[in-house]
């Protein structure tokens, strides 16, 4: 069998924050699963935002050839992927949302042309998470992040599986200090890794 | 008579696009009053680098990024109105308008950390928003989560709810699309006519 692989985007600008801290922990825990994991930080690569163009309707083929569309490839053939965002003004940074309307012309190669398709039996053992922390205490702060990633998982063809939130950054001066999130994130890389493993689907998903 | 300042912030990657040509038309019916003037700044070519996220407006009440924001941090601040035009790319605004919306934090960090005002009291309950935005796909919850972040931006450039308006058209994807939307146009002309009408009132009371 493949070696499972899991590769964890991190959207957010600050390097060793919160939200890296918290990918590292999932990683970590889907390594020690045998999964192969790798950690990409958006903020590192280069690579431009969605002009607009709609020049990938004709024939799924996006007109800009950078970073992101080679990151898309690697994102097609992984089994899982772990989608890692602080909340800024109550949404998914800055450099996640450019990333994720980069994918368009996957959208329209799914949706539109009907080519490159995975197939929903292939999708089911295909796993996403999303994790995520905001500074505020508030209920509904990770909510408007849910349509943009549950897009993302529909157009790349994976199961948008329960992932960790940990909101409250600021009062418990950071990652270190909330009760569950690492310990949390840990868990769910290795419950990922194995499930995948296992060929089990995942019994937590996030239903929009 | 001072003039009525309108900051008018075309977000779309696209020019002339489906939400700048609803930018316009209201821009158009504002203009129709002598006591307005617009000021239109296209985000594409505005030069907004992303927020990193470094806490430092937190401190300097500035930020250490020097870009289009130097100027654009001041427009919005001298303006009475501001509005935001923005398509809805992959269920939220553009990365583009969202690199405005975050970096507006140098605004939160002088409201609620440094308990710093934004603009003069004078000014305060006379400042007003528009969020316009399209969207290509026809369902009707795809600006929900487009609202918070919009809704938080103008909170922080002390734009109250009250004083926001909304222009959203729904199922208009290629270039012109809007152009042939049955009420689109009337829409536009309706929100600045009643816009520019409160702002009078509130104003020059």
């Amino acid at each position: 069998m493949n070696p499972i692989s899991v590769i964890g985007l991190c959207g957010s600008p600050r390097r060793k924050g919160n939200t890296e801290q918290l990918l590292d922990r999932f990683l970590k825990g889907a390594s020690d699963a045998g999964g192969i994991t790798e950690k990409v930080i958006l903020s590192g690569l280069s690579y431009s935002s969605c002009k607009g163009c709609n020049a990938c309707h004709v024939n799924g083929v996006c007109i800009m050839d950078d970073a992101a569309g080679d990151l898309y490839g690697k994102l097609l053939s992984a089994d899982c992927i772990v989608i890692g965002s602080p909340i800024y003004t109550m949404g998914i940074t800055t450099e996640l949302k450019s990333f994720i309307d980069r994918a368009h012309y996957l959208w329209v190669r799914f949706f539109v042309l009907g080519t490159h398709v995975i197939s929903p039996e292939q999708k089911k053992l295909r796993r996403a998470y999303f994790i995520s922390t905001a500074g505020m205490d508030q209920e509904d702060v990770f909510d408007t992040a849910f349509p943009m990633i549950n897009a993302l998982c529909n157009i790349l063809g994976f199961t948008h599986c329960v992932g960790v939130l940990a909101k409250n950054m600021d009062g418990y001066g950071g990652i270190a200090g909330h009760p569950t999130a690492l310990d949390e994130a840990y868990h769910l890389g290795t419950e990922a890794v194995k499930g995948i493993m296992d060929k089990k689907p995942c019994l937590r998903r996030i239903k929009r | 008579m001072k003039p009525i300042r309108v900051l008018a912030i075309a977000g779309s990657p696209r020019r002339h696009g489906n939400s700048e040509v609803l930018l316009d038309w209201v821009i158009e019916g504002m203009m129709r009053d002598p006591s307005i003037s617009v000021s239109k700044v296209v985000l594409a070519d505005a030069d907004i680098q992303p927020c990193r996220g470094c806490n430092a407006c937190e401190r300097l009440n500035r930020c250490i990024t020097r870009d289009g924001m130097d100027t654009l941090h001041d427009q919005i601040i001298e303006a009475d109105c501001v509005i935001l035009a923005a398509p809805i790319y992959c269920m939220s605004i553009c990365a583009q308008a969202k690199a405005l919306v975050d970096r507006a934090q140098v605004f939160r960090s002088r409201k609620y950390v440094l308990n710093l005002p934004i603009i003069p009291p004078e000014r305060v309950g006379k400042r007003f928003g528009v969020f316009i935005s399209t969207a290509g796909q026809d369902w009707d919850y795809v600006f929900d989560a487009a609202i918070p972040v919009v809704k938080c931006f103008f909170h922080v450039i002390e734009i109250k709810n009250r004083d926001l308006s909304y222009l959203m058209i729904r199922h208009v994807d290629e270039k012109g699309a809007v152009m042939s939307h049955p009420t689109a146009k009337n829409d536009a002309y309706a929100l600045a006519q009643s816009l520019v009408q409160t702002m009078k009132e509130r104003i020059y009371p």
